[in-house]
């Protein structure tokens, strides 16, 4: 099978779950006010799912547009470590079709496309097919919920919002390597959930993230 | 309008994020510390969202199902080295243990 069509058949439950979700994301939005052009410019523009709802409920609050923007930047910040992270898988591409591929960089393209490259595949197809059909899940959704608003069952009742953090679950399983990967996701996982908990959700991922991989230093350090 | 000023701010900051480590051309190698980090950073990066996802699944903390799920998944990945056994293991495992309650 071509790494594209892999792509599909691997991706298709995170496709489902991001046109469940953009399509709460379209009901939200037009709830809050919008319209359904705005609502469908959201996604295209922003294309970032957390942080669009947090937006649209700013933006219904009435909170200051630089509050708003700074918001979802810190919002977003894990995408500069993951950016940072797929470069070395990315050196092949011409620097525009990197600026290209960074646009369709979402958490869900980021975990699967590094789960092909764990699997020793250096072909960029896997990622920009399932990037590309991710992008256009989450607008469709979103037009769906914008257009047809109220009436959407509640997908908590399926587990189908879960979908997206058991793909995660499966890609660090499936990706550790050795000792050290095994300490570094779980040490990740612990201060994440923590930071949720305690109400840092804005930052958790981003912090969590960049803190985990530290530890592999004082893991070398005792083995030496 | 201030909707259009925010959503296209807030596109810029999103598109700045994700595109400023791959705008960059790499020269040379980098220093093998940097490497190892890098090395660690993507099981990092996603081991952190299934930690935050597993949490708080959606604005209230988990009353365990998520956990329980998790777990599933975890077995389910280990056990068939296959990623989509492993989601469809996790979503009905959730949806059972919230139907029961958790």
């Amino acid at each position: 099978m071509s790494p594209g069509r892999t792509a599909i058949v691997e991706g298709w439950p995170v496709f489902v779950t991001a046109v469940v979700v953009g399509i709460a994301f379209g009901v939200t939005a037009r709830q809050s006010g919008l319209g359904i052009v705005e609502t469908s410019a959201t996604s295209i523009i922003v294309f970032a799912g957390a942080s669009q709802f947090v937006m649209v409920d700013l933006l219904r609050a009435g909170a200051p547009a630089p509050l708003i923007v700074f918001t979802v930047l810190l919002l977003n910040a894990r995408h500069f470590l993951m950016a940072a992270a797929i470069r070395p898988f990315l050196a092949s591409a011409s620097r525009l079709r990197r600026l290209g591929l960074a646009y369709i960089l979402t958490d869900e393209a980021f975990a699967m496309g590094v789960g092909w490259f764990r699997r020793g595949h250096r072909d960029l197809a896997y990622y920009t097919v399932f990037g590309a059909v991710m992008w256009c899940s989450w607008n469709a959704g979103t037009l769906l919920g914008a257009i047809f608003g109220a009436g959407v069952e509640d997908p908590q009742r399926y587990g189908i919002d879960f979908a997206i953090t058991a793909v995660f679950v499966a890609i660090v399983v499936l990706g550790v390597r050795h000792r050290a990967d095994a300490v570094v996701a779980l040490l990740a996982v612990i201060v994440a959930a923590a930071l949720r908990l305690f109400g840092a959700s804005a930052v958790a991922v981003v912090v969590a993230g960049a803190l985990a991989p530290l530890v592999t230093f004082a893991l070398r350090e005792r083995s030496e | 309008m201030t909707f259009w000023a925010v959503v296209v701010a807030s596109g810029i900051a999103t598109y700045l994020t994700r595109s400023l480590p791959l705008a960059v051309s790499l020269r040379g190698t980098a220093p093998a510390a940097l490497r190892r980090y890098l090395d660690a950073l993507p099981i990092a990066i996603i081991a952190a969202l299934a930690g935050a996802g597993i949490a708080v699944p959606d604005a209230q903390p988990t009353g365990g199902a998520e956990i329980g799920a998790a777990l599933v998944a975890l077995a389910v990945a280990a056990w068939r080295r296959n990623l989509l056994f492993a989601v469809i293991a996790g979503v009905v495992a959730v949806a059972a243990l919230r139907a029961v309650g958790l």
